[in-house]
């Protein structure tokens, strides 16, 4: 009996130590995934992928790599990753909007030291471009969308107006629908919301031949065409043409009342249909156009567009970890789990590879597809991006409560430029 | 009979043993290292560096919106805790006396108290909506108005909103503070009183107010440090927007280190914050003491 047990606790002990051995050979990436949307944490890790998931199919398909993949809200995401990197825990692998302060910091790997160059290849290069800093790529986009002007088609038959495409005729436009609803109807849609006040900014200034920069690339965020264009902004609302709140409603409340038909005209991104199909505004008969600009200037669309990138671990096998996180990459931008995943949240593609099959499920990618391409992005590669980012909507907001829009502005530039 | 007294010597610190442990690792240890960040130069990608003195105060304490925020905090703090303890002890008063429903009456006193703050704070966001706010459908309906009012129309009235919510969900803890006191207080005083012919003012600010001094100082100094702290409420309803204008210390410093990333000067803050409401509430609590002893 004796014997017995003996044997068995030794044969536990060889066991045991032989999956550990194979453990040690394994290389375990943290993974951190934004969450876009109701379906991200089902597609990674319940059974949003065909009855399994991304974790699972990948760690089938590529056996001695496991993950350790945690989604994480949008709210939440810069506190998680702040902390981890407080605590010298940054993940291997994360997916977020910015990347400057953490490229500028010397926290990340170049791509070109994991990304296999098949897959560099298939990247859109007006995409890759954005993420370079030094002449180095610190990160690899993993979806756009862009933003056009969504308008309530009924709503602009009944008035009798057409769709606006200068500033001007937007006056004329919002004029027509309050006096047609009174104040039943807004006619114009403003997000100068912490949340996108610099989307709102982009849509004014772009659409004014101004920018967040100059031609040279240096920050210019007081320029004439810059203060005309927010001046601009900040009438539309003062005039009533707008929500009433715009610095406390979100785009999402915006959706909301356009989707309702409380609201004429909204900028939006593609995703919009599907959202007020999910949301049941089943009603709202809607049309696209591009987003108005002033007299003599031309139309620009926001791109935005987030990103996944590689944290640098000194205490790793570097082969083996850049190996890894190559084959992460591959599986994740392989066209048979991408355009799943690029569709099921209604996103733009980054990859070449992925617009066919999109473009096949659904016609409507292709217009998208082309707003994309004339699309202008956020300078996010600028180390102050999160300083202006901030503080261009901080100056809406200010300028919404009667500030000053050129000295605000002014003072804007001062700061970031000191 | 040796053995008993050290044991009884002993023994209490065992008992309190676990609360220490758990104090010192979730309380004590945080906040001395939010007091070293404080101190230290802090990446926006999050890297803590070296010592830098009191750079971070300087930074946090010169940027414009400070003193508007600290101000803010002033109004909220004192509206907040000052009007909610008057009709909290109004409301203890009233639910002490005898009348059919009485219990009743004091569950749902407590309902604001018992559901999150984050969930009442959602929904006064709804009620003082102007597109479908109940508020405003409810009193359309009444004939009351005939137009949809726009609640939020400047960000002082926003501000009041976010006071008045959270006078709402605080009278529910004065309350029930100052009841308990008021059970407490034998009937025999009463009697005393009005066999002396005391009117009822005389009873209140000779009986009642002096008999509950205790629980209305426990409720009060609670309050002051549970307010001042208070997130949920101001950062649902408007996030501090625009531009701060609605911000207090708590949510403008969170904003500040998440949003700005600006570490440095927002873990300053704290420690400002916290240097605050120490020195405040120890000052409530050496008064009120000496105000009993005497």
């Amino acid at each position: 009996m004796m014997k017995k047990l003996v044997v068995l606790l030794l044969a536990l002990v060889m066991a045991l130590s032989l999956t550990a051995t194979a453990f040690a050979d394994d290389v375990t990436l943290d993974v951190i995934i934004a969450q876009y949307g109701p379906n991200t944490n089902n597609w990674f890790l319940g059974d949003g992928m065909d009855g399994s998931n991304f974790v699972k199919k990948f760690e089938e398909a590529n056996p001695g790599v496991k993950l350790n993949l945690e989604v994480v809200s949008w709210n939440d995401i810069y506190t998680v990753v702040s902390t981890r990197i407080s605590n010298n825990n940054a993940p291997d692998i994360l997916n977020i909007d910015t990347f400057a302060d953490y490229a500028n910091e010397g926290l990340l790997l170049p791509v070109k030291d994991y990304c296999p160059e098949e897959l560099f290849g298939d990247f859109f290069p007006s995409f890759i471009e954005q993420s370079v800093i030094d002449d180095t790529v610190w990160a690899v986009p993993d979806l756009a969308s862009a933003r056009a002007l969504y308008y309530n088609v009924d709503m602009f038959e009944e008035v009798g107006i057409e769709v606006p495409t200068t500033w001007a005729e937007l006056e004329d436009a919002c004029q027509a629908i309050v006096d047609f609803y009174g104040g039943e109807v807004y006619p114009w849609g403003i997000d100068m919301t912490t949340d996108e006040g610099q989307a709102a900014f982009a849509y004014y200034v772009w659409g004014n031949g101004g920018g967040f920069t100059d031609a040279e690339g240096n920050w210019a965020v007081n320029s004439d065409a810059n203060v005309e264009a927010i001046e601009y902004a900040i009438g539309l609302v003062n005039k009533g043409f707008t929500n009433p709140n715009p610095a406390t409603q979100t785009r999402y409340d915006l959706q909301d009342m356009f989707g309702a038909g409380k609201l004429a005209m909204v900028i939006a991104p593609n995703s919009l249909p599907s959202y007020c199909a999910q949301k049941g505004y089943t009603d709202v008969n809607y049309g696209v156009a591009n987003i108005p600009a002033n007299e003599g200037k031309t139309s620009a669309s926001v791109g935005v567009m987030d990103r996944i990138m590689a944290f640098k671990d000194d205490t790793a096998d570097q082969a083996a970890r850049n190996e890894a996180i190559g084959k992460f990459l591959s599986f994740f931008y392989d066209p048979e789990n991408y355009v799943g995943w690029v569709s099921m949240e209604d996103f733009l593609p980054a990859v070449n590879s992925a617009v066919g099959a999109l473009v096949e499920a659904n016609p409507s990618f292709e217009a998208w597809l082309d707003v994309l391409g004339g699309a202008q992005f956020y300078p996010t590669a600028k180390a102050e991006w999160i300083d202006v980012k901030q503080g261009v909507t901080n100056v809406e907001q200010s300028a919404l409560t009667g500030g000053d829009v050129k000295t605000l502005l002014d003072e804007l530039q001062a700061q970031i430029t000191k | 009979m040796d053995s008993i007294l050290v044991r009884r010597k002993w023994e209490p610190y065992v008992w309190l043993l676990p609360s220490i442990i758990l104090m010192t690792t979730f309380v004590i240890f945080p906040i001395m290292i939010v007091f070293k960040l404080a101190f230290s130069e802090i990446s926006k990608a999050g890297i803590v560096g070296g010592f830098v003195g009191f750079q971070n105060f300087v930074d946090a304490v010169k940027a414009p919106a400070f003193g508007p925020v600290m101000i803010n905090t002033f109004i909220w703090v004192i509206s907040v805790v000052g009007l909610s303890t008057l009709i909290g002890f109004i409301m203890a008063m009233v639910l002490n006396q005898e009348f059919i429903g009485r219990k009743v009456a004091r569950s749902i006193v407590v309902f604001p108290w018992a559901t999150s703050l984050v969930i009442q704070a959602s929904i006064w966001n709804y009620i003082i909506k102007y597109e479908y706010g109940n508020l405003n459908n409810v009193l359309l309906n009444m004939g009351i108005i005939k137009q949809a009012i726009n609640w939020r129309a400047t960000y002082q009235i926003e501000f009041m909103w976010e006071c008045g919510v959270g006078i709402f969900v605080t009278i529910p803890f004065v309350t029930f503070c100052v009841l308990s006191g008021l059970q407490s207080i034998d009937a025999a005083y009463y009697e005393a009183a009005t066999v002396d012919g005391a009117s009822f003012w005389q009873k209140l600010t000779h009986v009642t107010i002096p008999l509950v001094m205790p629980s209305l100082t426990v409720s009060t100094v609670l309050n002051i440090i549970y307010v001042f702290n208070s997130f949920p409420i101001i950062y649902t309803i408007t996030k501090g927007a625009p531009a701060n204008k609605t911000d207090t210390l708590i949510t403008y410093l969170y904003m500040l280190a998440f949003y700005d990333q600006k570490k440095g000067p927002a873990t300053a803050l704290s420690v400002i914050g916290f240097t605050i409401l120490c020195l405040v509430s120890g000052l409530y609590m050496m008064m009120t003491m000496k105000k009993e002893d005497a």
